[in-house]
């Protein structure tokens, strides 16, 4: 009796989590032009993206700046995973952490609102470079948290053991500590990655007249009422995230893996 | 001639002396255990051999060259960790082959040096294995292996089998001290275990509040502990009060006893050591002590039989036998058997003052 | 040293884009002016009904959305972690999560709007067209309905963690599974529960895009009203008093459900 209670429960619920989302994958097959009757199966709202030169030009930038903003914040999360775990006192230890969970925590139109200030003051044009300097910005935080636990959890005789085995300070870097961290490094150019794909409130707010993101153009053609073109692109893009999805699970069951079994080998 | 000297070696962490003048020898060729109690300065030291610590003042000589300053990576040594330290990221053969391939030394040497020494610890077949698919054992083995397979004139060796159970250790010792006489190089062992270094080494430094305490072979330190530290840590002992009367003739628990000791003042205020198998049980009158039994109990091999005598000091007894009675039995030991230390005697006074009676 | 040099980024990024910005928006706030109070913007934000109306809707949208959320997450997360499928059902909790925040509010746009899909319902059943779009209503749903998987993971990792012989205890102890659940369960749980409040609380707390979009104008709260004052009236000084009041809201809920335990990281933080 219960547990029925507790299953129908949780259909229900995820039934709810998942229909507006296939709801709009649906109609973006519909014959009509709004999201309240579907009449019948038609691919033309996919011509129709296809041949939105504008939209495409929109996505390719959207995923150009992911790329290239989880890729620097990515390096620049790596070397600051190691500042903070080379460091000795505590007390720096925990002012550095919580410099770097500011963009965490702080609500996006805080982060969208100062940036914009910082990027007037400095006499910064809005467009491609403030997007990508602000996406690499709130993503360096992240990149962090998912490389300390693993630097954490690295046996430091394992250095040791390099050097009494003739490696110099590069060579320990390059072939100990770099392939030891990959698992996590990948999963923090991940999430930067995803950060940056889905940011819109920090993007509206340091983006200029000549430069949109996906989540942009989402917005502004969503407060003209309904356009069944995006409905096609929500489904390419729910198909990509599920990809997406499925690479990360992959990652962290494998570096997950990887790091029960480090502990495992201190019988 | 030595191969490794340590001289005037001290060590200062955070105004906290962790080794204090240590001066060692250690000669090609053979086993060296560091034995000693956590904190007693022996991974210190092994840290100053290896390379990973630079010692607060004194040398580290190598084969008559100061080497001091030079880091772990430009020395002929190697090291087996406590936790093996492998790279979970490399295969078995990877990380036997890491030291060899930084070297640069050609594909071919190396796979036919890594066959080799996988072949010296039994894993011929694991070349391909993760290290998370090895057991403790097995991963001991590589850890192993990746040392020796750079051919360093000593290995030096980190605790390496206190991870492992019981029987596996004792399987360890008998392969470690097989594979030093194989390879013939110099091995320094690191441990807290008296039994490990008792059964595995030709040579055992006995190390205590970052001083060395007294080194020697198993049997001289077994037979002639220096002090009551070595006495107790090495072995179990049965440690009283005493006085020497005179060269052989020392008194103790208020009667007078022959002993083998010579050399020391008359009347001087010593401790005396009994082996707990050298005390044979006999009957009252054939005893030189007359104990009354508190408790035996049966360890596998022997029983160990707790008594007191009447001036209640305790003694502890080993014996193939369980004691028959438990009030006034006799023990009976040798002249031989009774061990004469000195207060605060230096282990080079020891030395000294053995070798003027003992030819 | 080579070191050194991979921090130099990393420190320069703390510099320029943490530590500047809130001492900018900071700036941006006070009033350099003769004549007027440095602090005049935040005496005016204060002694305006307007704005205090606006801030005390703001805690009541937030709080609502909060309440609901928790109230449907917690039993959500409870039975989720007592299933035998937990690992998977929680991946299809967060899987909409990694979906465009716009596309989900897009959606919402389509059911709820006039010629939607409930209207259209209706229509079938003969109920006139209603106004669904652009009220409180939609907004505390579709808000809630992004909120509560940000609520149902911290839950469900702290009822993942709690020992089980705690449950064993209280039974062996006489109590039943109601007493069992409201005298350990909860209270060994309230960590999660704390971390759930504070994620859902202050995004919720200054959401604007799902504000102008499913609210319409009617709904506005600290997060329209920075964003109005930045992008819509270039009043940047006052948008930046709204923004460093938001700030200390933040921290003074971050401090009132101090958590003890971190969120667990693997879910995209939001809005």
């Amino acid at each position: 009796m219960n547990k029925l209670f507790s299953r129908i429960y949780l259909t229900i619920l995820i039934i709810l989590l998942y229909l507006p989302i296939f709801y709009l994958i649906l109609f973006a097959f519909n014959k009509g032009n709004n999201m309240g009757v579907f009449q019948g199966f038609t691919l033309s709202h996919f011509q129709e993206l296809f041949a939105d030169k504008r939209l495409i030009s929109i996505v390719i930038n959207t995923f150009l700046i992911a790329i290239l903003s989880s890729l620097f914040a990515t390096i620049i999360g790596l070397g600051g995973a190691l500042l903070i775990d080379s460091l000795k006192s505590k007390k720096a230890v925990n002012t550095y952490l919580s410099l770097n969970n500011i963009l965490m925590v702080s609500p996006d139109v805080i982060i969208g609102s100062s940036f914009l200030i910082l990027f007037t003051v400095l006499g910064f044009s809005l467009g491609f470079m403030s997007v990508l300097l602000s996406h690499i910005a709130f993503s360096i935080p992240i990149v962090v948290l998912m490389i300390i636990p693993r630097l954490k959890e690295m046996n430091r005789t394992m250095i040791d053991a390099a050097q009494d085995l003739g490696a110099t300070n590069f060579q320990v870097f390059s072939k100990v500590t770099l392939p030891y961290l990959m698992p996590s490094i990948l999963s923090g150019f991940f999430m930067a990655f995803t950060y940056s794909l889905d940011d819109f409130a920090v993007t509206f707010f340091v983006t200029g007249n000549g430069f949109e993101t996906l989540s942009v153009e989402v917005y502004s053609r969503a407060r003209q009422g309904v356009s069944l073109e995006i409905n096609a692109l929500s489904a390419l893009i729910f198909i990509f995230s599920l990809i997406m999805i499925v690479i990360y699970y992959l990652l962290s069951v494998r570096s997950k893996k990887m790091i029960k079994n480090g502990k495992g080998r201190v019988v | 001639m030595s191969l490794l000297q340590l001289k005037n070696v001290t060590q200062v962490f955070d105004d906290e002396v962790v080794l204090k003048d240590i001066d060692i020898d250690i000669e090609k060729g053979k086993f060296y255990s560091i034995l000693g109690p956590s904190g007693s300065g022996k991974t210190t030291m092994l840290r100053i051999i290896s390379g990973f610590s630079k010692p607060t003042s004194g040398q580290v000589i190598f084969e008559g060259k100061d080497i001091s300053n030079f880091p772990a990576n430009k020395r002929n040594m190697n090291t087996v960790f406590q936790n093996y330290s492998l790279f979970p990221h490399l295969n078995v053969y990877e990380n036997v082959a890491f030291g060899l391939a930084l070297k640069k030394v050609d594909e071919k040497t190396i796979s036919k040096k890594v066959a080799k020494v996988l072949q010296l610890v039994q894993l011929e077949h694991f070349e391909g294995r993760m290290i998370d698919e090895l057991s403790g054992g097995q991963q001991q083995r590589v850890a192993i292996a990746r040392a020796i397979v750079n051919e360093p004139e000593i290995l030096l060796l980190d605790e390496p089998l206190s991870a492992l159970d019981m029987k596996l250790r004792k399987n360890m010792q008998y392969e470690l001290r097989q594979l030093q006489q194989e390879l013939g190089i110099t091995f320094i062992f690191v441990t807290h275990d008296q039994e490990e270094a008792l059964a595995m080494s030709d040579e055992i430094i006995v190390m205590n509040d970052g001083i060395v305490q007294q080194s020697g072979s198993p049997v001289d330190i077994y037979d002639e502990p220096v002090n009551h530290f070595v006495a107790n840590f090495i072995g179990e002992s049965n440690i009283v009060d005493g006085q020497m009367l005179d060269d052989y003739q020392v008194k103790f628990v208020g009667k007078e006893f022959e002993c083998a000791d010579a050399g020391i003042p008359q009347n001087e205020r010593v401790e005396v050591v009994i082996r707990p198998e050298d005390l044979d049980i006999t009957t009252k009158d054939n005893g030189k002590l007359i104990v009354n039994v508190d408790s035996q109990s049966f360890r596998g091999d022997h029983f160990e039989i707790m008594a007191h005598d009447e001036d209640d000091n305790n003694w502890l007894i080993h014996s193939t036998n369980p004691a028959k009675e438990s009030m006034g039995i006799g023990l009976f030991f040798e002249p031989e058997d009774i061990h004469v230390m000195r207060l605060n005697e230096s282990e080079e006074d020891f030395d000294a003052r053995l070798e003027s009676y003992e030819e | 040293m080579r070191k050194r040099l991979f921090y130099v980024p990393y420190f320069l990024w703390i510099v320029l884009f943490v530590v500047i910005p809130l001492i900018l928006i900071f700036m941006q706030s006070l009033t350099f002016d003769n004549g007027k109070s440095i602090f005049s913007n935040y005496q005016a934000f204060f002694s305006s009904g307007v704005y205090l109306k606006m801030t005390f809707n703001s805690f009541l949208f937030a709080f609502l959305i909060t309440f609901f959320s928790l109230i449907i997450s917690y039993p959500a997360a409870y039975f989720i972690a007592n299933s035998k499928y937990d690992t998977f059902l929680i991946l299809l909790i967060i899987l909409p999560t990694w979906i465009n925040l716009l596309l989900k509010a897009y959606a919402f746009i389509g059911i709820f709007s006039h010629d939607g899909s409930i209207n259209y319902f209706l229509g079938l059943l003969g109920i006139a067209p209603q106004q669904l779009l652009f009220t409180n209503f939609s907004f505390i749903f579709v808000a809630t309905y992004i909120e509560i998987p940000f609520m149902i993971l911290p839950i469900y990792n702290s009822i993942k963690a709690l020992d089980k012989t705690y449950i064993q205890a209280s039974e062996d102890l006489g109590a039943n599974k109601i007493q069992t659940f409201t005298k350990v369960v909860f209270p060994l749980t309230m960590n999660g529960v704390k971390t759930g409040i504070q994620t859902v609380f202050i995004p919720a707390l200054s959401l604007f895009m799902l504000t102008r979009l499913i609210g319409g104008n009617r709904v506005i709260t600290l997060g329209t009203a920075i964003e109005e004052h930045f992008l819509t009236t270039m009043n940047w000084s006052m948008g930046s008093t709204v923004g460093v009041i938001l700030v200390f809201i933040m921290i003074a809920i971050i401090l009132f459900t101090s958590k003890t335990k971190k969120n667990k990281v693997g879910v995209k933080n939001h809005e």
